[in-house]
């Protein structure tokens, strides 16, 4: 802990300000940078589909085919119903694999952090299957549970388990030993213990290890969902490959994109609030 | 409730492991004896065993294990070390040009959050099943480990080898390669084996999806002909060939560490 | 009755480090002792013994004539680096060892704010430790530890991490709260100053393996010259019989860093 000076908190508040203008400047200029640069994509985008006609429709679409392709998507469905219904039965698989993984991954994690015992018992497993990528399960889930959601979700879990159960644990192992000897000196019970000093204590790297699992069950679900289903975004995008459909096919991409960064944006609201208290403090 | 703070000695925590191990294994092979599930469903450890022996002299799918994983493996040298080409010396000269960084990192940005194996079917329209659909792919999934590293190991160098470099009016594209590059070598090496990682994890997608040879598409044929040892053994050779690739960066990454006195 | 004794007592980590070689204190009820010696001689360790957190390789540690197994709130710590609570607020953290007790909610708040009140410190109730100087931290823990009403007060190097100005407020304010409100207390420090000015009787340790060296009988001396006449810390460090008193132990200290190695 650094020494602070009755007179920190004022020094504190200069510097900030001060970066906080700095930041300001370098933010608006990325930002125009950023636009130009978007800007001269678009057009050249344009000029070669379009204008040009370098890049034939049946390679990459124009921006006219795209949004022709995402009406319909949003309209009138592709393939069987909106793109919307596709994007809820996707959401609700990685949902459901995500949080089955964080409820079966944190509880392990911290377990195999606390107690040495249990980490050298279970550790030889994980260590046996962790180089099989998880999309190597596919096929197995497929041949075990069918072309349904089951298979799906497993995988996921199948994905996201190990970065939740390993943050977990890196979080409990970190916890700093004063923080424990306190929490022993004041009587604190054993699930107390747990769950008001522990969970907390770790709960910064768990959540990076979280952030990590929703990585891994979107991609997961994605490539599941293109090998075989008959629903959700990676139908969506088989379906037009096949159909030789470029439109919808970036269409399909530009929502696997923004689902995942909108989930990733979520799960970073809900650890502003969980952990406000670690964000201000820099390094841990 | 004293936690424990010290790790177990090295026997008990072998044994430990053994026991674990064991334990998996004995448990797997019961499952499988047991009639509980059909041997079709859960072929148990042995006959796993015996079927990776006999696939890497008999074919399944259009060739033996070994003539699978070679294809899968040349699909994944190519696009790995066209992420690595392309990917470094951008991240290194986006570190060092701030107007550069400013126009890539909003597209990069942009593009990051779409998992590499949604390319796939993009990858199958522009190259179909020929060998450029996997390479888009794992060049997607290896790209940006190796662009994040570089540029993180260029844009954190330390300020002050930077103003010695520029007081002794080295120019350009000499400081990227004689300045940056040393200096960001340890980044660079773990993004390389991050990517290496990702870039496999990637091909073996790809496979499952537009493929006609290689491991990926072997355990998919298994799959449809419901031959599951087939698609375990697929499992086992693409963990295995994982666990070397990581094993022999994870070398190289000492020795260019030792090398450039920073052990 | 809640005196500290050490009887003979060793602890070794591992095969080949000893930090303490029979080591016979006895810290008597009430009675405010501050252990001084070199960095690594094992004063710490002597604290952390007390407070449960290891157990001697041999002799023994009694609190109150029970030996001791754990740790636990009879024997409150205060820790060099604060260890409060990131996560919970000042309020939540001073009350966490009174919740652990079962206390209702009413008495509770009660205990919390006359605590927070004698730490001066009423205004940041509901702050988080991040937003707190690290004097208001460590004023934080001592009024942590002083809410459970401890028998025992073990406190290791509690001003260590504070720059100077900080430490001597925190010193004046330590001896206002020891006299007003007396409690065995073991006080870790390496500062010689501090533990002549903060407590009844100094023990010297030895380098390792610790032993106590000798016993410097500080309260007769403060009591005869009336220290507590002087309010401030600087007046009371000018006075002749402290200087000798301080001039013995860096002495007695030096002496251990010349002998041996």
């Amino acid at each position: 802990m650094k020494a602070h000076s009755l007179n920190a908190h004022a020094v504190r508040r200069d510097k900030t300000a001060t970066a906080a203008r700095g930041n300001a400047v370098k933010f608006s200029r990325r930002m125009c940078v950023g636009m130009a640069t978007l800007v001269v994509i678009a057009v050249l985008w344009y000029v070669a589909t379009t204008g040009l006609g370098l890049i034939s429709a049946g390679r990459f679409p124009a921006p006219v085919d795209v949004e022709a392709a995402a009406v319909q998507a949003l309209v009138r469905g592709y393939p069987d119903t909106t793109l919307l219904v596709h994007v809820l039965h996707s959401l609700r698989l990685v949902a459901l694999g995500f949080v089955v993984s964080v409820a079966l991954g944190v509880p392990l994690g911290m377990l195999m952090g606390w107690n040495r015992t249990a980490e050298a018992l279970i550790n030889p497993v994980f260590l046996l299957l962790r180089p099989i990528p998880p999309l190597a399960w596919i096929p197995l889930a497929i041949l075990w549970l069918g072309l349904g959601d089951e298979a799906k979700v497993m995988v996921i879990v199948i994905a996201a388990l190990p970065p939740a159960v390993i943050s977990t644990q890196a979080g409990v192992r970190g916890v700093p030993p004063h923080i424990v000897e306190a929490a022993q000196m004041l009587g604190t019970p054993r699930l107390r213990f747990v769950l008001d000093v522990l969970a907390p204590a770790a709960a910064p790297m768990i959540f990076t290890g979280l952030r990590l699992a929703l990585q891994a069950s979107w991609t997961t679900l994605v490539a599941a969902e293109l090998v075989g289903s008959l629903a959700g975004l990676g139908y969506v995008l088989n379906v037009a490959q096949q159909d030789l459909y470029p439109g919808m096919i970036l269409v399909g991409m530009a929502a696997v994109g923004v689902l995942g960064a909108g989930s990733t944006a979520l799960l970073g609201m809900a650890e502003r609030r969980a952990i406000g208290w670690a964000q201000l403090r820099g390094a841990a | 409730m004293i936690a424990s703070r010290q790790p177990l000695p090295l026997h008990r925590s072998l044994v430990l492991g053994a026991i674990g191990t064991l334990t998996f294994l004995g448990f797997w092979a019961f499952l499988a004896r047991s009639g509980l599930v059909s041997p079709l469903f859960l072929p148990g450890p042995v006959a796993v065993a015996e079927r990776f022996a006999t696939l890497t002299e008999r074919p399944f799918a259009g060739g033996t294990l070994p003539a699978h994983v070679a294809s899968s493996l040349q699909r994944f040298l190519v696009g790995y070390l066209l992420a690595a080409a392309v990917g470094v010396p951008l991240g290194l000269t986006m570190g060092w040009s701030r107007l550069l960084d400013d126009i890539v990192t909003p597209i990069f940005d942009g593009l990051r959050f779409i998992a590499p194996i949604a390319w796939v079917p993009f990858a199958a329209l522009w190259f179909g099943t020929g060998i450029g659909g996997p390479i888009l792919i794992i060049f997607a999934g290896a790209f940006p480990p190796c662009l994040i590293n570089a540029y993180r190991g260029a844009r954190y160098i330390d300020a002050r080898l930077l103003e010695a470099a520029e007081m002794l009016g080295t120019p350009g594209y000499r400081m990227i390669a004689e300045v940056l590059l040393p200096a960001a070598l340890p980044s660079i090496v773990a993004g390389l084996r991050i990517s290496a990682g990702l870039g496999w994890q990637s091909l073996v997608g790809a496979e499952l999806i537009v493929a006609s040879t290689g491991v990926g598409y072997m355990m998919v044929q298994a799959q449809g002909a419901v031959s599951t040892a087939t698609v375990m053994v697929g499992m086992v050779a693409i963990g295995l060939v994982g666990v070397v690739i990581d094993v022999a960066l994870r070398a190289l990454e000492t020795r260019l560490r030792r090398h450039h006195g920073q052990a | 009755m809640s005196a500290i004794r050490f009887e003979r007592v060793e602890k070794s980590f591992g095969n080949h480090v000893k930090a303490l070689d029979g080591v016979d204190l006895t810290v008597a009820d009430r009675e405010f002792v501050a252990i001084v010696g070199a960095s690594g001689c094992g004063k710490t360790t002597c604290l952390r013994l007390a407070a449960g957190f290891e157990a001697p390789t041999g002799g023994r540690i009694t609190v109150g004539g029970q030996p001791v197994t754990e740790p636990g709130p009879d024997r409150a710590v205060v820790f060099q680096q604060f260890a409060l609570f990131p996560w919970k607020t000042v309020m939540q953290n001073i009350g966490f060892g009174l919740r652990n007790k079962g206390m209702p909610a009413a008495e509770r708040r009660e205990r919390v704010a006359a605590a927070i009140d004698m730490i001066g410190l009423s205004s940041h109730a509901d702050a988080y430790p991040h937003q707190l100087s690290g004097g208001m931290q460590q004023r934080v823990a001592i009024a942590r530890a002083y809410v459970l009403e401890p028998e025992v007060l073990l406190m290791d190097e509690p001003f260590g991490a504070l720059d100077a100005q900080t430490r001597v407020v925190m010193q004046e304010e330590l001896v206002r709260l020891a006299r007003k409100n007396p409690r065995t207390v073991l006080f870790i420090t390496h500062g010689v100053e501090e533990a002549v000015y903060l407590a009844d009787r100094v023990a010297v340790m030895t380098k390792r393996p610790g032993r106590i060296k000798e016993m410097i009988d500080v309260k007769a001396v403060r009591e005869a010259e009336r220290w507590e006449e002087h309010a401030r810390i600087e007046d009371v460090m000018d006075l002749e019989s402290f200087v000798h008193l301080r001039t013995h132990i860096w002495k007695s200290l030096r002496d251990e860093k010349a002998a041996g190695r």
